[in-house]
């Protein structure tokens, strides 16, 4: 994950700053809980496992444990799209960037703001049930802004991880802390910016910091009591790997083997303090009982003369056990990445043909470097990777004081931006940024927790940037389609039954397109940028589609504090 | 400007074995009193004298209390402060960082920017990403400083020592100063400083 804010036109944004110190006023992020009454019945386990056949809701923050962002409601189709509307609006009391997946039971929706509040709606109103705001630790340290992307619901508990690095179970009715646990040490650049993910009485969760010399992981606690389970380090002891030469696609990296190998001698396995970090909700494999996810860059970004090897597991797609935490298996697309063009945007399940053209369990990844990697869910190793979704050029050129040119920019390619996919027709549709980047090195000590980019990740500004929406056919690797945007997108996308995909941009646009063909549908201004994933959910015959409208602080687009559900008279 | 600071090293001396006796219960002193001395370097009223010393009235809590954790470790080099913070502990710092964080944000009355300078100054950020970490209007969060309104010349030296890393505890940020061009520097403090 790149922590650089690296704005586009951002007209948006420019306005903003030149406001003053006004809208900063707006922020409250420091706003008071206030308990209520919200009558939800508890979710059990059946109902997550079966989250994908449910129209009524939407239980996790990428729709089910195989993480389609499919959903099944179909009300809301490609010939009556043009007629939905606001169904309400509520402002939430935090005006900052808003990465939220909402998440609807039985009629109650749960929404995030950035600095970790939590609100219980009205999914049919949008009245306010309860709001708990969390009482932040003076010391945080994040990247990329100070998001919260969700919860997730289990029993009549909500699950939530916050900025200040805790593990929090609220009482889904009132919102009062049921128990509170510390994932990790703030201090030392470990912070929670994720949903939970919470599957069979266990919470899993990862962690932020790969910007800040954390050693990284996946932890799983107890959902009744809190209490750590297992953990599993994303940086093995040996993290030193094979010296691959080469990327996931073949390309060369230019590694200096011999230079790292005298380094490797003279400092040892950096493991310590490699980064690593777990940004997104893992995949739950209900017929294994395995966990996918995958591992951001390794520390220091930019600068891999003191981090010798692979970096292992950084840039990978990993497996786990999901009673144990015990490793499965790996593949990793960058070795000793230093370009920060890591591995973020959520892991998904699907069946998939592998390269005999038979039908076996796959696991699709959609990377910053452009490519939707289709893997094997059985030894997690590659059976193709897309055509790019973006133009790549220069790669790799290694970073320099001076700067290097190379397409992708640092952000991707696909940022944390989870995807979408539609079984019934092999697609994947995954929202990206074009920002041409120059990649500067320069050369530091692990600093105690603080920033560690050994370099920078510049825009060049005389460069245009954009974005797309790019549908791919999963198991041929081709584009079927692209609609251009102007300017870079982040933050998610849904796909429905109605054979539509629904997505935001910065600039507040809103809209539905055609998911055979990209053809918009509908759209929507929203007056903040839309840079949230979208959930669907009924409540009675009614569909609705709800997304967050607070822009974003990575790409410093527009802020807001809206949630925005629409639907059908 | 060394003679200068030099010149207050016995007071800083005798305030560190004030704050040690002050550590007592019997002789426990409040917040307050204990950040009195303070006010010699970065102002009664918030307003720093000599503009080359921070603004620490309305500062972020976290930062505060990093920045003293830094000085006691030596992470952070500076004569004056370096004496101060050994003297204290965890909560002696993050208790006077929370006195100073919840005074109000000095106007130091400087100029807002041109909008030739400020369109610079925006430029610069569009590119290398200030508002990523001191987020929107530049107000920081936690241990991310606030920059707007901050003195205009202790910017300007704080930005050189980056870029020379005499301001060694922060690299990442010494590595953002060194790949941004020193006219989009100046444009940014300027820009900053007005806001």
């Amino acid at each position: 994950m790149n922590r650089v804010s690296i704005v586009s036109a951002a007209l948006f944004g420019l306005a903003g700053m030149l406001s003053g110190s006004v809208g900063a006023q707006e922020v409250k992020q420091d706003a008071k809980s206030m308990l209520g009454n919200a009558k939800v019945a508890p979710v059990t386990q059946q109902q997550l496992n079966a989250a994908d056949k449910s129209t009524t809701n939407f239980l996790l923050t990428n729709g089910n444990y195989a993480q389609t962002r499919f959903h099944p409601a179909k009300k809301i189709g490609r010939e009556n799209v043009k007629n939905l509307h606001v169904a309400w609006i509520f402002q939430t009391d935090v005006k900052e960037s808003l990465e939220t997946s909402p998440i609807v039971v039985d009629g109650v929706m749960f929404v995030t703001t950035s600095f970790s509040h939590v609100y219980a709606l009205d999914a049919k109103t949008g009245a306010q049930l309860w709001h708990y705001g969390h009482k932040m630790g003076p010391i945080t340290t994040y990247c990329c802004g100070p998001n919260n992307r969700g919860v997730q619901v289990l029993g009549d508990l909500v699950y939530l991880a916050t900025l200040d690095a805790k593990l929090v179970a609220l009482n889904a009715k009132t919102g009062a802390v049921v128990w509170q646990s510390d994932i990790a040490d703030p201090e030392l650049g470990y912070s929670e910016t994720m949903a939970p993910t919470v599957i069979k009485d266990k919470v899993l969760i990862g962690t932020n910091g790969g910007e800040y010399g954390i050693r990284g992981f996946v932890k799983a606690y107890d959902a009744k009591t809190g209490k750590l389970l297992w953990t599993f380090d994303t940086i093995p002891q040996n993290s030193v790997g094979v010296w691959a030469t080469k990327d996931a696609t073949g390309r060369d990296m230019h590694r200096n083997i011999q230079a790292e190998k005298d380094q490797l001698a003279k400092t040892g396995d950096p493991y310590q303090k490699l980064g690593g970090g777990v940004w997104q909700n893992p995949a739950v494999d209900l017929a294994t009982n395995r966990i996918y996810f995958v591992v951001g860059n390794p520390s220091p970004d930019l600068d891999g003369s003191a981090r010798p090897g692979d970096n292992l597991y950084t840039d990978s797609l990993v497996a786990l056990d999901l009673d144990t935490g015990k490793y499965v298996c790996h593949l990793q697309y960058i070795a000793h990445d230093v370009w920060d063009l890591d591995a973020v945007s959520p892991a998904v399940l699907v069946d998939v043909k592998d390269k005999n053209g038979k039908t076996i369990p796959g696991v699709l990844h959609a990377g910053k470097t452009g490519h939707i990697y289709v893997h094997d869910r059985k030894d997690c190793s590659l059976i193709r990777f897309s055509e790019a979704m973006v133009p790549q050029e220069n790669m790799w050129v290694l970073p320099t004081k001076e700067g290097a040119r190379m397409l992708p920019g640092a952000n991707g390619g696909v940022e944390w931006s989870p995807i979408a996919t539609d079984p019934s027709q092999e697609l994947a549709f995954a929202i990206n940024l074009h920002q041409p980047m120059t990649y500067h090195v320069e050369n530091s000590p692990y600093p105690n927790g603080k920033l560690w980019l050994g370099g920078a990740f510049k825009v060049i500004p005389s460069e245009t940037q954009s974005g797309n929406i790019t549908a791919v056919n999963y198991n041929t690797g081709k584009i079927k389609w692209q609609v251009k945007t102007p300017e870079p997108m982040i933050g998610g996308i849904l796909a429905t039954a109605g054979g539509l995909v629904f997505t935001g941009e910065g600039n507040g646009k809103f809209a539905a397109y055609n998911s055979s063909n990209g053809k918009e549908l509908w759209s929507f201004r929203a007056g903040a940028g839309v840079n949230a994933p979208p959930s669907s959910y009924m409540v009675g015959d009614k569909q609705y589609i709800v997304v967050g409208a607070g822009g974003n602080t990575q790409i410093d687009f527009h802020r807001g504090n809206n949630i925005i559900a629409f639907t059908l008279n | 400007m060394r003679g200068k600071l030099d010149g207050l090293i016995p007071g800083v001396v005798a305030l560190g074995a004030f704050l040690v006796v002050g550590a007592s219960p019997a002789k426990a002193q409040s917040v307050a009193e204990k950040a009195e001395i303070c006010a010699g370097c970065h102002g009664q009223d918030g307003k720093p004298i000599d503009k080359t010393i921070p603004v620490i009235w309305g500062q972020q809590l976290g930062y505060i209390y990093i920045q003293l954790r830094d000085f006691k470790r030596g992470d952070r080099k500076n004569e004056i402060m370096q004496p101060i913070a050994s003297s204290m502990e965890k909560d002696d710092m993050l208790a006077i960082a929370e006195y100073f964080s919840n005074k109000p944000w000095p106007d130091l009355g400087q100029p807002s920017a041109s909008k030739e300078v400020s369109s610079r100054a925006l430029s610069a950020n569009r590119s290398v990403g200030c508002t990523g970490c001191h987020l929107d209007h530049f107000q920081g969060d936690r241990t991310v400083p606030r920059l707007a309104g901050m003195n205009r010349d202790y910017m300007t030296k704080t930005i050189a020592d980056f870029r020379t890393r005499a301001r060694g505890n922060n690299p990442g940020m010494s590595d953002l100063m060194l790949a941004t061009a020193p006219d989009d520097l100046a444009a940014l403090v300027e820009y900053l400083a007005g806001l």
